[in-house]
């Protein structure tokens, strides 16, 4: 019997939906080849998560807690996670792909001498290691990987998995660890955060975003509009983050994050293929632009061609009938 | 300021690509700079304009990535190292880390920096690995770097926000591509760059081990995405489209 091991990602006092995910899939993994699944929660108020961790089958939990965890600096979580790698010896280590994961898995890899494979959408064990797909060619294609090795690290993005509960009794350990704030080399001076009452782009269920076509004042107001109505969380495609009419954390893509709502509104947007990578996996996509050979259509289950001006104001209309 | 720079060849995303029997077969000729490098190169540019110091690029590649150092010459790096491999070499992230952290190992340096990823596989690992192995200091994401004193500060993109770090030197970072819009390289850019100094070291005379050069990672194919279904395409009176594709959202898709 090996251990499945999952790291849990906690932002802002939330476990990350996507860290979930994988302890959804590693539980799935470990029940089907009598493996073990565990989790780590690495935070500043680790024994907070314990609880819902739990109802995803981890049947051990290892609680790294330490207020230096309060932002996310790389040093000290490379510590606690090759800490942990090392006491739980996981032929499989699996992590959400959130920036936090990106800035520390080559890091711990390179560190633990583990395989690696990133930011895939499917996995599975082998024999000695695990066979993954991944998006590549900005992601209009996939390539089939296999790491091979006694430890294997895997990132897997989000929405590649739903979530399953299947609730446990779990054996807590918490983990000694001591930080020297003087061992840190690099220091976090600021965050400058995007408003706290924003939904997260990657658990938005329903997301519209904004592209060139709407970059005028009035462009934008609309498109709020449109997200104030149906709850939805602000999107936006690189040229607007670029030319500094959206914030930069707003940006979906190749560049940006990688998104999979239910609904995605795509507003003004032409659809280039780093822009599609970030979305092509959203389940029903709905296109507004005046194009009609804006490439964005191909993958549109809804193409709406016309100028936004004239569509959305209809569009919000009838949406706030709908939701009386 | 000692800046070094590593880059990498890789095919162009844009140009178009088949799968034939699990094998990628793409235009060969159309070869780029890695678009992430180039924001790289363009930020440490800016930097040494600015402070003074010195930019020199590395590539870990086959003979025919000498034209993508060349383009970073062009750019105006002063000048490069190419440690050649064979055509056809099936390196992982791990590999090349491995083999450019012993390409540093005897180098002087302020600043290494690279792309966060490369646009072909979007890894983004042999950055924070190459850190790790020369034990740096290290930030990923830069979407913006400037000079203090004796500090790199970088301003990154993180989960909630954009983040702030001073780095000591010598250190690591790697650049995203929002930082900046790389220069086009003029034509005078393009004649210097022929006499600007490449070195060239040859792989195997690096006397890298064995282990070190095998890949714990192994691409074994490529296959189309799913196809989504084919949508349907709304052209008329926008009231009345609006109202429809409202109605179909919420009776068909059960989405809003």
């Amino acid at each position: 019997m090996s251990t499945l091991l999952t790291h849990i990602a906690v932002s802002d006092g939330k476990i990350k939906r996507a860290s979930l995910e994988v302890l959804s899939r590693m539980t799935q993994l470990a029940e089907a080849n009598g493996h073990s699944s565990e989790a780590v929660i690495i935070d500043a108020n680790a024994s907070d998560h314990v609880d819902e961790v739990q109802k995803y089958g981890a049947s051990k939990i290892y609680a790294i807690e330490d207020p230096i965890f309060k932002n996310h600096q790389n040093t000290p979580l490379l510590k606690a996670l090759s800490k942990v790698l090392d006491e739980a010896d996981p032929f499989v280590f699996g992590f959400g792909s959130t920036e936090s994961t990106k800035d520390i898995l080559g890091a711990l890899a390179a560190n633990t001498d583990a395989a690696v494979l990133s930011d895939v959408s499917e996995f599975e064990l082998i024999d000695n290691g695990i066979k993954a797909t991944r998006p590549v060619m900005a992601a209009k294609i996939l390539s089939t990987n296999k790491a091979t090795g006694d430890n294997i690290l895997v990132s897997v993005r989000s929405g590649s998995y739903d979530l399953n509960e299947s609730p446990t009794e779990a054996e807590v350990e918490n983990v000694d660890f001591n930080f020297d704030k003087n061992e840190l080399e690099a220091t976090l001076r600021e965050i400058i955060g995007a408003s706290d009452d924003k939904i997260d782009l990657t658990e938005a269920e329903t997301i519209v975003a904004a592209g060139r076509g709407a970059k005028d004042d009035e462009g934008q107001e609309l498109v709020e509009d449109l997200a104030s109505v149906l709850g939805a969380a602000l999107g936006a495609s690189r040229a607007l983050t670029e030319a500094g009419i959206m914030d930069p954390s707003l940006q979906i893509g190749q560049t940006g994050k990688v998104v999979s709502p239910q609904l995605y509104i795509a507003v003004g947007i032409s659809g280039a293929i780093q822009h599609v990578a970030g979305m092509a996996n959203s389940k029903v996509i709905v296109a507004i632009n005046k194009d009609p050979d804006a490439p964005i259509f191909d993958i549109a289950d809804y193409g709406i061609v016309g100028d936004l001006y004239d569509v959305l104001p209809p569009f919000i209309e009838e949406l706030k009938k709908i939701k009386g | 300021m000692k800046f070094y720079v590593c880059i990498k060849q890789v095919p162009d995303v844009d140009a178009p690509i088949q799968i034939k029997d699990g094998n990628l077969i793409q235009d060969t000729d159309r070869m780029v700079l890695n678009a992430y490098d180039a924001s790289a190169v363009e930020e440490a540019l800016v930097l040494t304009e600015e402070h003074g110091g010195e930019v020199e690029v590395v590539l870990v590649g086959p003979d025919k990535a000498k034209e993508t150092i060349r383009k970073a010459l062009a750019m105006g790096a002063d000048k490069a190292t190419h440690i050649t491999t064979d055509d056809e070499v099936d390196y992982d992230s791990a590999v090349y880390a491995k083999i450019l952290a012993a390409f540093f190992e005897d180098k002087e340096y302020d600043v290494i920096s690279c792309g966060k990823q490369s646009q072909d596989t979007d890894a983004g690992l042999a950055g924070s690995m190459l850190a790790q192995h020369l034990d740096l200091p290290y930030a990923t994401n830069a979407v913006g770097l400037s000079m203090e004193d004796d500090k790199l500060v970088v301003k990154r993109q993180g989960d909630s926000g954009q983040e702030i770090i001073g780095l000591p030197q010598p250190c690591l970072v790697t650049c995203s591509n929002d930082m900046n819009e790389p220069r086009i390289p003029s034509l005078k850019g393009i004649m210097q760059s022929k006499r600007k100094p490449m070195e060239t070291i040859n792989l195997s005379d690096m006397n890298l081990d064995e282990t070190a050069l095998s890949a714990k990672t192994k691409v074994t194919g490529y296959m189309e995405k799913p196809e989504r279904e084919p949508g349907q395409k709304f052209e008329g009176e926008p009231d009345e489209l609006a109202q429809k594709v409202a109605h179909l959202l919420d009776e068909e898709e059960n989405v809003v």
